[in-house]
């Protein structure tokens, strides 16, 4: 620290500790429900102590919905629409904001409204481009007249007849919620801030674009890195509405519509306990996430500006 | 341009004027969002974004449209009846007393969760970049909230306020304060607002942390030797500095608020008590998902659309051109 | 023609190797079913015992439940699925999305789909309103699979502390009653979260009010909403009035109504039977249960049902529909309707169900499960207690729920509200007409 300041070092303390226990309420809640008996679970209100039946629950849950399927099925794809955001969005983020080229603003703002539109109404329709991924290009040929063209010319019929469906894939699951206008914007934010000189720098190197991208740019990225990979893996991870819908095999499924399945019917009985201690057990995989990238957060990365 | 500059160590003095009072001063400004120093070429930056641009038509900009298409129709779920009746939807719905209430209460929600969300992670996000001990288990501990499966923290929300057996709602009735989100919709926004906050809050402190670790430690340590304290120096030096992540979460800020908080109140307060929380978004989903009315729901879409992307372009226009990206002059 | 042939086996193959990971599986050796259900928790587990049941029974077919999320997300699941012709052989649909499924095209008719696959079931037997529900032109077009009807349990502690043994039969008697309990130091009563299913429509059947035109809707889609000028509308206000005096419990998310019922904090709960288990599964609760109360000077009908059928979906082979129409006849069973019964709390469908739980003894054993079915079968239902055909029904429902809460917020006086549910109702239930015109 660069000097000493103990009266606003205590409150800062405080402040966190204070934030730290209200963020974490409704996880402790999640776990005494979660180690309660199905009939300790129907006290209204919650007893405020964990009971002893938390091993027992998980035991429960693990058999009911064949949970280690689902865990793997859930850290594919939430670690496979983590990377590919980001990969896309380092990309173009580099794009925009390293060369001057035409449709660059149309790029920006085509990429930015996919942020603008509620997901209800495209749930059909990206459920039928997902089980015929080539129908665009189907229709294209068809539109473009190239296969009339073809066929007049040589007599030869182009036909597109592969029927390319992701249903019940992990690609399926992962490729719809790839397209991320989030990632590009936050990259292009702060590749702005990134001092020029440094390009500069690069480019009497010689350094080739690309070159520029790996070796420098990508270090310097490394906080928004890991800031995007937890944000992004915990979308992933909590995906409800798609993996549900986008699967119509119960082995592909992922553990938050597993902890769905656990939820208590209507009327039927309110095991809740379960539900809960499978939230908990379902936790395990981000924390281990969120506390690897941590080591990423160093400071001061961005050292000899000009 | 010049090229021959090298990276050397800023001049202390300078670095104390935060970067937007220096209109003028700086020799080359990042204007419209691209580098002033970059590379040559057109066909490369095109490669580079073909992956995004062709996943976006496939599963976005193609899915888009016909579920856009769908404001301009009248159609069975199923799809075997179709009836084009033009805008017929549109002004059904901009004649709809229920619909301008919808969209001041979505306007008065998106302000509520985004101001409330950013001040309180910024000050997280400073306490946590201030201290040194404990810093990653404070940074761990604040983050792990967010992993837990978004119906489950709802549902403890709404038990937490819950005015039958709620304990916060316990502790506030003991206040005297008459705490019913159930039956008053001013309790039941109040809540939803609340809530929504809580779940965007680690968002905005994650980024926040991440934007704090890129500021130059030499920026900071050379106001400090000129005698600035930790608050001044924050508000002069390193805010400005953030300004680019702040204005990035001003804008997810709103894009949440506009468009991913049905889920959340789907399990706090179904849109009640007497339509009090059904913001846009909210009816968009009841419509379309749980009422299947495909082309009601599809023309508040297109609607809220058009909503969202002027308000994004005037912040835009009013906030971008304030921000200089220039971290260390 | 080499050229062309080799051009498309290359797109085919590329195509092929394009899915990171395709999971199939093979095609095992009996026939599969898909069967998407909405039934979590608990009950999800009786479900899948079922199947399990019709599974071992025989070897032809085999039936796989899927869990496909609540009832919303399953009927538009099912829709997206058959859009893109991956649909499964069944899906199980809530009441409310009856005419949907119906007008969709999408269907086989049940009954239709058993006959033509040589299945006996006697479809004259099944219990009167849930038969009626789900009967269109003469014939059953989806399977009642979980069907339950509201009944009113009640906490005989607090009862008797204020004197009484068990709940009055009359509206105006309970009302009196449940005051007395209050002043006794009793607690309000907690309202169902689905409050609109047993406070206007099963009130509507049980005291044959119109609830709308052309006998509810079953003689034809003009049908408009005439509920603003039947006692619902006093309803409202009843409801107004024990909100404001503490009578009535809203409880919100967060909590359900039963878990506020059986842990003691309400003296009656107006809810499904299938909230037996629920209540059951609680220890050291002392309650009973009667049918729902009456308006004085009415003869009480029979009550509604609500729940969920089965659908077939067209687009399955032969083979396949056999299957479907196997695993039907075997879901109405009486020996597997009753070990649903027993299994769920949900009401037995047919009357040769209802006999033999009977004579297996039950009803000795839990006698209150038997009231639900005693009040769907009381008497022969009216025209006003028959059930209720609207299109989009979830939706005027909502909105009368939206009005309703007006008035209970103080927004709008009961009769206002009541008005301006219908005429969004009836606006709505016109879109459906313009769309299905000619096809019902």
């Amino acid at each position: 620290m660069i000097e000493r300041s103990p009266w606003l070092d205590r409150t800062c303390h405080a402040i966190l500790i204070i934030a730290a226990v209200l963020t974490c309420i409704p996880l402790y809640y999640a776990v005494v429900a979660g180690s309660l008996t199905t009939e300790a679970a129907q006290k209204v209100p919650l007893p405020l102590v964990p009971g002893g039946a938390f091993l027992e629950n998980a035991d429960a849950v693990w058999n009911r919905i064949g949970f280690g399927r689902l865990l793997m099925n859930s850290l594919i794809v939430a670690l496979g629409i983590a990377a590919g955001k980001l990969a896309i969005s380092l990309l173009s983020a580099f794009a925009i904001t390293y060369f001057r080229f035409r449709f660059r603003g149309a790029a920006f703002w085509l990429i930015f409204l996919s942020l603008m539109l509620p997901v209800e109404v495209r749930i059909v329709p990206t459920f039928e481009a997902m089980t015929d991924v080539l129908m665009p290009l189907r229709i294209l040929v068809q539109w473009s007249g190239i296969s009339w063209l073809v066929e007049a010319m040589t007599g030869w019929r182009l036909e597109i007849s592969a029927n390319w469906s992701l249903l019940n894939s992990y690609s399926g699951l992962i490729f719809p919620l790839m397209a991320s206008a989030t990632a590009t914007f936050l990259f292009r934010q702060f590749f702005l801030t990134i001092p020029d000189e440094l390009c500069d720098a690069a480019r009497i190197d010689g350094a080739s674009p690309l070159r520029f991208f790996w070796s420098i740019l990508l270090p310097l990225s490394r906080p928004n890195l890991a800031a995007l990979g937890i944000i992004f893996f915990l979308f992933g991870w909590n995906q409800y509405l798609w993996p549900l819908l986008f699967t119509t095999e119960p082995t592909m499924t992922t553990v938050v519509v597993g902890i769905k399945q656990l939820v208590p019917h209507g009327d039927s009985i309110p095991a809740w306990n379960l539900t809960m201690n499978a939230a908990v057990l379902a936790m395990l995989p981000p924390v281990a996430v969120v506390l690897l990238l941590q080591r990423w957060f160093v400071k001061g990365l961005i050292e000899s500006g000009k | 341009m010049s090229e021959t500059a090298i990276p050397t160590l800023p001049p202390p003095r300078r670095a104390l004027w935060p970067a937007f009072l220096r209109k003028g001063k700086a020799k080359r400004r990042s204007v419209q969002g691209i580098k002033a120093s970059g590379f040559e070429g057109q066909l490369l930056p095109l490669l580079l974004l073909t992956p995004q641009l062709l996943i976006l038509l496939l599963f976005f900009f193609i899915p888009a449209v016909r579920g856009l298409a769908q404001a301009f129709l009248l159609q069975d779920p199923f799809g075997q009846e179709v009836h084009f009746v033009g805008l017929e939807n549109i002004m059904a719905l901009l004649r709809s007393a229920e619909y301008h209430e919808s969209l001041r209460l979505s306007v008065l929600f998106t302000i509520a969760t985004t101001v409330l969300t950013f001040s309180v992670a910024l000050v997280l996000a400073f306490a946590t970049d201030r201290v040194t001990r404990g810093r990653t288990t404070y940074r761990a501990v604040l983050l792990i909230p967010y992993a837990i499966a978004p119906a489950v923290a709802g549902f403890v929300w709404a038990f937490l306020f819950n005015p039958l057996v709620g304990p916060a709602a316990t502790f506030l009735h003991s206040l005297g304060i008459a705490w019913d989100p159930n039956r008053n919709g001013d309790d039941a926004m109040l809540l939803v607002i609340l809530t929504a906050s809580w779940k965007h809050l680690c968002y905005n402190y994650i980024f926040l942390v991440a934007a704090l670790a890129a500021v130059p430690r030499s920026v900071i340590e050379a106001a400090a030797v000129d005698g600035a304290g930790p608050l001044r120096r924050f508000a002069w030096i390193t805010f400005p500095m953030i300004a680019p992540t702040v204005f990035f979460l001003i804008i997810m800020n709103t894009v949440y608020g506009l468009f991913e908080t049905f889920a959340i109140i789907d399990a706090t307060t179904q849109g009640g008590p007497a339509a009090a929380t059904s913001i846009l978004v909210y009816k968009v989903y009841v419509d379309g998902f749980i009422n299947l009315d495909l082309g009601s729901s599809a023309a508040q879409s297109v609607l809220l659309m058009i909503f969202a992307v002027c308000l994004t372009v005037i912040q835009f226009r009013l906030i971008e051109r304030r921000i200089s990206y220039e971290v260390s002059q | 023609m080499a050229t062309a042939l080799s051009r498309r086996t290359v797109l085919a193959a590329g195509a092929a190797a394009l899915p990171l990971f395709h999971v199939r599986t093979a095609a095992a050796a009996p026939r599969e079913i898909k069967f998407w259900h909405a039934m979590s928790g608990v009950n999800g587990e009786r479900l899948e015992e079922m199947t399990r049941q019709f599974n071992a029974s025989q070897t032809e077919y085999s039936v796989t439940p899927i869990f496909k999320g609540t009832y919303d997300e399953l009927i538009n699941a099912t829709v997206a699925a058959y859009r893109t012709r991956t649909q499964p052989q069944l899906v199980q649909i809530y009441e409310r999305g009856f005419m949907t499924m119906l007008l969709s095209g999408a269907v086989v008719p049940v009954q239709e789909l058993v006959a033509a696959h040589g299945h006996n079931i006697n479809w004259a037997d099944f219990i009167k309103p849930i038969a009626g529900y789900y009967t269109h032109k003469g014939k059953l077009a989806a399977m009642p699979f979980n069907s339950s009807t509201p009944i009113l349990f009640y906490n005989k502690a607090h009862f008797a502390k204020a004197g009484f043994d068990k709940p009055a039969e009359t509206w105006a008697a309970l009302d009196e009653q449940l005051r007395k309990v209050k002043d006794a130091g009793g607690p309000g009563s907690i309202m169902a979260g689905d409050y609109h299913w047993s406070w206007f429509e099963n009130y509507s059947a049980i005291n044959d009010y119109q609830y709308a035109t052309k006998n509810n809707g079953f003689e034809g889609l003009d049908t408009e909403f005439t509920y603003n000028r039947t006692p619902v509308v006093q309803q409202v206000g009843r409801m107004k009035r024990w909100l404001d005096d503490g009578l009535l419990q809203i409880s919100g998310a967060g909590v359900s109504p039963t878990a506020v019922f059986t842990s003691g904090r309400s003296a009656t709960f107006i809810a499904s039977t299938a909230s037996h288990s629920a209540v059951m599964a609680a220890g050291g609760l002392e309650w009973g249960a009667v049918p729902l109360p009456y308006e004085e000077g009415r003869t009480p009908r029979n009550s509604v049902i609500g729940g969920a059928v089965l659908w077939a979906l067209r687009g399955h082979g032969q083979a396949e529909n056999a299957g479907t129409a196997a695993f039907l006849a075997f879901s109405a069973k009486p020996e597997t309707q009753v070990w649903w019964h027993k299994a769920t709390g949900y009401v037995p469908a047919t009357n040769a169900a209802y006999e033999l739980a009977k004579r297996e003894g039950w009803y000795k054993q839990a006698p209150t499960q038997e009231i639900a079915i005693q009040q769907l079968m009381r008497g022969e239902p009216t025209a006003n207690s028959l059930g209720y055909r609207f299109g989009n029904f979830t939706q005027t429902m909502l909105a009368q729920r939206e009005e309703a809460e007006r008035s209970f917020a103080g927004q709008k006086t009961p009769q206002q509200a009541m008005d301006d549910a219908v005429s969004r109702g009836n606006e709505i239930l016109r879109r459906f007409e313009r769309l299905n015109a000619g096809r019902y």
